[in-house]
C-alpha cells in the first residue's frame, strides 16, 4: 500500500488529505472511497488515461482511499494526488516519495490549474511537506513564504522529478509589485464636488465608511469608483490575506496591489453578500476584504441584506454556520453606499420639484435602519451641479495620485503608531486602545463635552467620531486630536437635510 | 504449424461449428506467436465458455475468439455484446477461484474474418482488456 497526501477546501482553507492506494489482483477496475464528489469518482478515467500516456498499464484492481473518511471531499484537485499516488504503487516513481499534490489531469497528461493555490500552499508549510502545483497555480504558490514549492505543466515532467531523472526549479517566493495605473474615473475628471472628495479622502485614509446621498446623475458612482484610485496599495499580509479568499473562490489574481473593489448589484441575496451554501463560500463581504464593498442604490437592496452587513461591519469578520459546518471569514471592508434623498430622486434638488410624499421618503428611509447608519462614519451629501457651473468650472482639480500620496502618508502614520497593537488603521482601533493611546487633546475633550449631549450621540456613534477624527489629524500630520478635527468628523456625522 | 498453413479451403462445405473450431485453433495458434502460454482451451460453466485460458507475462488472459465470414455488416469484435462480457466476467472470476489465481486478469477479444482478396485469406482484430473503464 503506498500513501502520500493531497488535499480539500473547505471555506478559505485546506485539509490534508491522506491517499493510500492498494493493489490487489483480478479484472482491472478502480474504486475510490472515502466521501468523494462525482468530480473525484470521475477522476479514475482521467488518471487511467494521462498515466497510459506515460506507458504505465494498469492492471488488477486498484483501490484507492481518501482519509480522514467522515470529511467530504470536492473538486478534480486531487486527480493527481491519485495519479502519483498509483504510479508509486506499481512502482513507477520510487517507494519514499512524499509530498503534497493538488492538479486536475487532462486526458494527455498535461495538469490543469485548480482553485485554491493559496490555501494549499499555507498547508504545505503546516506540515512541512514539498507542494507539487500545476503550472497555472504557480502564481498563487509562490505568494506564500518559507514552501517548498514546485510548478510542473504535465505529468510526465513531475514524475521524472520524482524518479530523480531531471529536477523541477523550486518556485521562489514573490509578490506582484504595486504598479502606477491610471484608474477611470480619475478625481481630476469631476468637477466640483470638494465636499464630497475631502469625505472620501478622509474614508481612504483611515478605511472608514461612507454614505452618499444625491440626485441622480449628481456623481455618487463617480465618486464611489474613483475612491478606488486613492487608496494606498495592499501590504504584504493584506495581499495574502485578499488572495487567499479570491484563489479559494477560483477567481483570477490582482497582479498589482489594488485593493479589491466589489460592486454589487441591488438583487443580490444575503448568502451572496455574506456567503454560504452548502460548501461555504466566501461572500462579497470576504471578497472586498481590505478594499471597498459598494452598494450602490442601498435602499433598493432587500432589507434582510442590509441588516446582515451590521454584525461584520462592526467586527471585521463574518462566521457562517450552515448544517454542514461553519467557517469564519476575514470581511475587513469599507462600505460605500449611495442612494437618492427620495423615491423620485429629486428631494431638495435646485433645479426640479420633487414629487414624493412626506410618506413615500419616510418608506424610502426604512430601509435603513438606525444601527446601519450608526455604523456609517461619513455621511456626504452630493449636491447636483448646474449645466453652467459644469461648463465654467475647467479641471484643475487635484488629480488621484496627489490624493493617494497624501492618503498613504496618513496610513503609514497610522500604521507606525498601531504597529504594536496589530492595527492597520484606525478603522480598526478597538475602546480600549483608543482610551490610552488616541491623542485627544485638552480643548477636544472639552468640545466634545460642551456639544455631546445636544448631538445625541450613542456610544459607538462616539468612538466614530473620535476614530475619524484621528484619521483627519493624521491626514493633517498632528500629533493630538483637536477640537477642530473632531468638529470636521462631527459635521460628517450630522445626517442629512434636504430642503424642498 | 504455422498460421499459414491453416487455410480455409472451401467455406461452403463448413458448419458454423467447424468455423469456430478453426478459428479457435488459429487463434491459439496467433497467440503462441505472440508469446502467450495457452493453460486451456474450452473451458465450460454455467454462464458459458471460456474460448482459451492463456497466461500474458504475469496477467492471465481470457481469450474470447470471434469469425466472421466477410461480407457480414457487423465486424467480429462488436458482435460480442454486453451480455456476452458479462458472461465471460462470470465464467472468468468461477476460472480464478478454480485456479486459485491471485495475480491480474483480464478478458480479450480476437476477432477474425474471413476475407478471400487478403494473402492470408482472412483478417485478425485484436482487442486487449475489453473491460476496460467498464467496471
Amino acid at each position: 500500500m503506498s500513501c502520500i497526501y493531497g488535499l480539500t477546501l473547505r471555506g478559505i482553507d485546506a485539509l490534508p488529505v491522506e491517499v493510500e492506494v492498494c493493489l490487489t489482483g483480478g479484472l482491472f477496475s478502480i474504486s475510490i472511497v472515502g466521501l468523494a464528489d462525482t468530480a473525484i469518482k470521475e477522476s479514475r478515467e482521467r488518471v487511467r488515461i494521462s498515466l497510459g500516456t506515460l506507458g504505465i498499464k494498469l492492471k488488477g484492481h486498484i483501490s484507492v482511499n481518501l482519509a480522514p473518511a467522515d470529511l467530504p471531499k470536492e473538486g478534480a484537485l486531487l486527480d493527481l494526488p491519485i495519479a502519483v499516488g498509483i504510479a508509486k504503487e506499481v512502482g513507477f516513481i520510487p517507494e519514499g516519495v512524499n509530498g503534497i499534490f493538488m492538479g486536475e489531469l487532462a486526458l494527455d497528461g498535461r495538469l490543469r490549474k485548480v482553485r485554491g493555490g493559496v490555501p494549499a500552499a499555507f498547508l504545505a508549510r503546516q506540515l512541512g511537506l514539498p507542494l507539487f502545483v500545476p503550472w497555472g497555480n504557480v502564481a498563487d504558490v509562490s505568494m506564500v513564504q518559507e514552501v517548498e514549492a514546485y510548478g510542473c505543466s504535465n505529468i510526465g515532467e513531475l514524475f521524472c522529478h520524482l524518479r530523480g531523472e531531471k529536477t523541477l526549479q523550486k518556485l521562489d517566493f514573490t509578490l506582484p509589485q504595486a504598479k502606477e495605473i491610471a484608474v477611470e474615473p480619475d478625481f481630476a475628471d469631476i468637477k466640483g464636488q470638494a465636499a464630497a472628495k475631502r469625505g472620501l479622502e478622509i474614508a481612504a485614509a483611515g478605511h472608514h465608511n461612507v454614505f452618499l446621498v444625491g440626485a441622480p446623475g449628481s456623481g455618487k458612482t463617480m465618486l464611489a469608483k474613483a475612491l478606488r484610485g486613492i487608496l494606498p496599495p495592499l501590504s504584504d499580509d493584506e495581499l495574502i490575506e485578499a488572495m487567499r479568499i479570491r484563489s479559494a473562490r477560483g477567481l483570477p489574481l490582482e497582479t498589482d496591489r489594488f485593493r479589491p473593489f466589489r460592486s454589487v448589484h441591488h438583487t443580490s441575496s444575503a448568502v451572496a453578500i455574506c456567503g454560504g451554501g452548502i460548501d461555504l463560500k466566501p461572500g462579497e463581504l470576504s471578497l472586498a476584504h481590505r478594499g471597498v464593498l459598494f452598494l450602490d442604490e442601498i435602499t433598493e437592496f432587500r432589507r434582510d441584506v442590509i441588516e446582515a452587513l451590521r454584525q461584520p461591519l462592526e467586527d471585521g469578520c463574518i462566521t457562517v454556520s450552515r448544517a454542514s459546518g461553519s467557517a469564519t471569514y476575514p470581511a475587513s471592508v469599507l462600505l460605500i453606499a449611495a442612494c437618492n434623498p427620495c423615491p423620485c430622486g429629486y428631494l431638495g434638488d435646485t433645479v426640479k420639484e420633487c414629487t414624493c410624499s412626506p410618506g413615500d421618503i419616510d418608506r424610502y428611509f426604512k430601509k435603513l435602519s438606525g444601527p446601519i447608519l450608526d455604523r456609517i462614519d461619513l455621511h456626504l451629501q452630493i449636491p447636483r451641479l448646474t449645466p453652467e457651473e459644469l461648463l465654467e468650472l475647467d479641471s484643475d482639480a487635484e488629480n488621484s495620485s496627489a490624493i493617494r500620496y497624501r492618503v498613504m502618508r496618513a496610513r503609514s502614520i497610522q500604521l507606525e503608531r498601531w504597529r504594536h497593537f496589530g492595527i492597520k488603521c484606525n478603522a480598526e482601533l478597538t475602546e480600549r486602545i483608543m482610551k490610552k493611546y488616541l491623542g485627544l487633546s485638552k480643548d477636544g475633550r472639552a468640545f466634545l463635552k460642551s456639544i455631546g449631549a445636544s448631538l445625541r450621540l450613542t456610544g459607538r456613534g462616539l468612538s466614530r467620531v473620535l476614530k475619524v477624527a484621528r484619521t483627519i489629524a493624521d491626514l493633517a500630520g498632528d500629533k493630538a486630536v483637536k477640537d477642530s478635527h473632531l468638529a470636521e468628523a462631527l459635521a460628517y456625522r450630522g445626517g442629512f437635510s434636504f430642503e424642498r | 504449424m504455422r498460421a499459414r498453413e491453416i487455410i480455409l479451403k472451401d467455406i461452403k462445405e463448413k458448419t458454423k461449428k467447424d468455423l469456430g473450431n478453426w478459428g479457435e485453433d488459429l487463434a491459439s495458434l496467433v497467440l503462441s506467436n505472440m508469446g502467450y502460454k495457452i493453460l486451456m482451451r474450452n473451458v465450460t460453466f454455467k454462464r458459458g465458455e471460456l474460448d482459451i485460458v492463456a497466461i500474458d507475462d504475469d496477467e492471465l488472459v481470457v481469450i474470447e475468439v470471434r469469425v466472421r465470414t466477410n461480407g457480414k455488416v457487423q465486424s467480429p469484435i462488436e458482435s460480442v455484446g454486453p451480455r456476452k462480457i458479462k458472461a465471460l466476467i462470470c465464467s472468468g472470476r468461477l476460472l480464478i477461484e478454480q485456479l486459485g489465481w491471485e495475480g491480474p486478469w483480464r478478458i480479450d477479444i480476437l476477432g477474425i474474418t474471413l476475407d478471400a482478396s487478403n494473402a492470408d485469406g482472412y483478417d485478425l482484430e485484436y482487442v486487449k482488456d475489453v473491460t476496460l473503464g467498464m467496471i
